[in-house]
């Protein structure tokens, strides 16, 4: 998942399940999530369905693919075309490795191979129509993997526990003394939390965009970029979310850090869910910081 | 349950419309499929407590009493109770009450040579040890989770066995839970011949009640409550004690009570305000508004109240009890009255222990109540003071 993961059940003692079998479990589950999702893995669904792209060739997804191709499609919508899961040829475009610079004529050509609207879709499949196009769905993955372990350990019996896969948490009840499990939000700027949340039966999710690896016309950006424009966006520095799953948590905080700084106050407000923002300015707000404060 | 800070639980409000259309997505998965938060989840711990309640009634004023103490009660409550879980559904739970009381009550009211009404106080100090215990089972499912009880109160004059069972479920979305509950209680009373005479050896009552209610998340924020509670009693219901007491043996009771509870993010502390309208086949009805602030701190909370209430007469009480009518009573209980209560509690937590601590000031005084009539000079004022424990574990 390109992160390190963190899986802790507290009172080992009243599982249904041993513990061994239920770490198997785990790690199988999220094994096959990597292999079936995985950009970096050549037989993996997803590099298959980028293999071919510009054939004639429809490949056939299975339910929680489709599932995640929906979400993927509905914060598209949402989000008025900014979240797009087809953007991976622009990040290309701005040559990370060599000082985030960008040509024009590489940009324009970028372009021409990015567009959740491209898609095309037949029954249970679906085509990328140009070559050199392709879709990731890491981000939504990352989220989805916690909120399974999650349902795996509550069938297993767990009462109190805690995912933590790459910053993302799922926390299952209480740790077993009865507080609640207790999550730092991290700061971007240091290694050290800004603030801890207090988290019972819910997960948070974090988004950021605070390594300044793009130079475009003499400013730094982060590494979000606005698949409309082709250009780095001017959001906040770091969203976190709230919510029952994961999933929809890390949905509202990426999208959140594709919008400028007042309009991502408003999404988030929409989504009606506890979130924090830090501005590029490092002040904090939200009503996660504002319950902390006080 | 969401995020909580220490003592305040925000409840995740009913998703918004956007989380609502994110969502339809995901209903396929399997890691969605069940309920996300178990809403009635049996206490996954084991709980065990121990109160302690000082009640003190302050002394008559010496201009209203005839003769006798001017001392009124006192009261020393221990409560101890129990509840563990059992197995994945169940859970059993046993309370233990002991009440023992010291001190004089009114036996009647009289006339002073002023013409001003008096009261007579019952001749020397009684004491009286009351022992209550009472067993609850409860089930839970996904969706709420019911209990039933038994419970027996013993001591020298009174008997009572009663029975309880209670309900309550959640809606789908977790935003609203309907509660309803019945009781049955059966009493015998057996009153000490001793320093009061008493004109009846043993006599029964027996009590039904039923209140079916609802509560409904308004927001992420605030949430209301409404309810509705009837209650029949019949059998000998006048007061033993007194001299100058006949009451009719069936007395029905209603009660209509409404609560809202407001989370200030800003302040970290909750608003409380509960309302409570009462009347009855006597004659009384009245009003009571509760207001709290339910501050949070880092490890404790801490709320303070102010409570109104008033009461109208019943429609057999006068203050000096009239023979003439088939009922009659002077028991201030039953007169018009305003009454103020101020109090606070305050609960500490230190890891699996919390402590509570609990003071409470209790005035009466006919001229603050809404409703005219005669006062009863045995209006009584009080103190209560409360500390407990309650220590859970695994």
């Amino acid at each position: 998942m390109g992160g390190p993961a963190r899986l802790v059940v507290d009172g080992v003692s009243e599982l249904a399940t041993p513990i061994e079998a239920l770490w198997q479990i785990l790690s199988n589950r999220l094994s096959d999530l990597e292999q079936r999702y995985s950009r970096y893995l050549d037989d993996s669904l997803v590099s298959m369905i980028n293999r071919r792209a510009g054939t004639r060739a429809f490949t056939e997804v299975d339910t929680e693919t489709a599932a995640l191709l929906d979400l993927a499609g509905q914060l598209w919508q949402e989000s008025g075309g900014l979240f797009d899961i087809t953007s991976g040829p622009l990040r290309r475009a701005f040559n990370f490795q060599n000082g985030g610079a960008v040509s024009p004529e590489h940009l324009d050509a970028a372009r021409a191979l990015i567009g959740w609207e491209r898609i095309e879709w037949q029954d249970n499949g679906l085509r990328l129509p140009v070559t050199g196009m392709e879709i990731d769905l890491g981000g939504l993955v990352k989220e989805y993997a916690a909120d399974c372990a999650a349902q795996l350990m509550r069938e297993a019996g767990v009462k109190h526990g805690l995912i933590e896969l790459a910053g993302d948490v799922a926390a299952i009840g209480t740790q077993s003394s009865g507080t609640p499990w207790l999550v730092g939000i991290r700061d971007p700027k240091q290694d050290s939390s800004i603030l801890t949340v207090h988290l019972t039966d819910s997960a948070m999710a974090t988004s950021g965009n605070y390594a300044r690896v793009i130079k475009h016309e003499g400013r730094a950006y982060g590494h979000l970029l606005d698949p409309r424009s082709g250009l780095p966006v001017e959001g906040p520095t770091s969203v976190t979310v709230i919510d029952t799953r994961c999933l929809t948590a890390g949905a509202v905080s990426t999208v959140a850090c594709l919008k400028p700084e007042g309009d991502a106050e408003q999404w988030l407000n929409q989504a009606g869910l506890p979130w924090l923002i830090i501005n590029t300015d490092n002040a904090i707000g939200g009503p996660i910081a504002d319950a902390a404060l006080h | 349950m969401a995020a909580t800070k220490p003592g305040a639980a925000i409840a995740l409000a009913p998703p918004s419309q956007l989380i609502r259309r994110l969502s339809q997505s995901l209903l396929v998965l399997p890691a969605y499929q069940a309920p996300i938060a178990l809403a009635d989840a049996p206490p996954a711990f084991t709980e065990v407590g121990l109160r302690y309640t000082r009640y003190s009634e302050d002394s008559l004023d010496s201009d209203k009493v005839i003769f006798g103490s001017r001392d009124r009660y006192d009261i020393d409550v221990t409560q101890l109770w129990i509840e563990v879980p059992v197995g994945a559904s169940w859970s059993v739970a046993l309370d233990v009450q002991n009440d023992y009381q010291t001190g004089a009550s009114p036996w009647f009211i009289g006339a002073q040579v002023d013409g001003q009404p008096g009261v007579i106080m019952s001749g020397a100090s009684i004491q009286d040890n009351r022992v209550e215990v009472g067993v609850t089972t409860r089930y839970f499912w996904a969706d709420g989770n019911a209990g039933f009880a038994i419970s027996h109160s013993d001591e020298d004059d009174y008997e009572a066995l009663s029975l309880a069972f209670d309900a309550s479920w959640n809606t789908a979305d977790d935003a609203r839970t309907w509660t309803t509950s019945f009781s049955s209680s059966s009493d015998t009373v057996n009153p000490t011949q001793g320093v009061i005479p008493v004109f009846i050896e043993e006599e029964e009552l027996d009590t039904q009640s039923g209140y079916f209610g609802v509560s409904q998340i308004l927001s992420r924020t605030a949430v209301a409550r409404v309810g509705i509670n009837y209650t029949l009693s019949e059998g000998y219901l006048t007061d033993p004690y007194k001299l100058r007491d006949q009451r009719p043996d069936r007395h029905e009771r209603v009660a209509l009570s409404a609560g809202y509870r407001r989370f200030l993010i800003d302040a970290d502390a909750s608003l409380q305000i509960d309302y409570r309208y009462y009347a009855d086949s006597w004659g009384t009805d009245s009003h009571t508004l509760e207001l709290g602030w339910a501050q949070n701190f880092p490890q404790s909370l801490l709320t303070p109240y102010l409570r109104y209430y008033s009461q109208r007469e019943a429609d057999f009480f006068s203050v000096i009890a009239d023979f003439g009518q088939p009922y009659f009573a002077d028991d201030y209980r039953l007169s018009s009255y305003g009454a103020v209560t101020v109090g606070a509690r305050w609960a500490v937590t230190l890891g699996d222990w919390v402590l509570e601590l609990e003071a409470e000031r209790y005035m009466t005084d006919a001229s603050w109540g809404l409703y005219d009539g005669d006062a009863a000079p045995a209006l009584v004022d009080f103190w209560r003071g409360t500390v407990g424990i309650v220590w859970r574990f695994d």
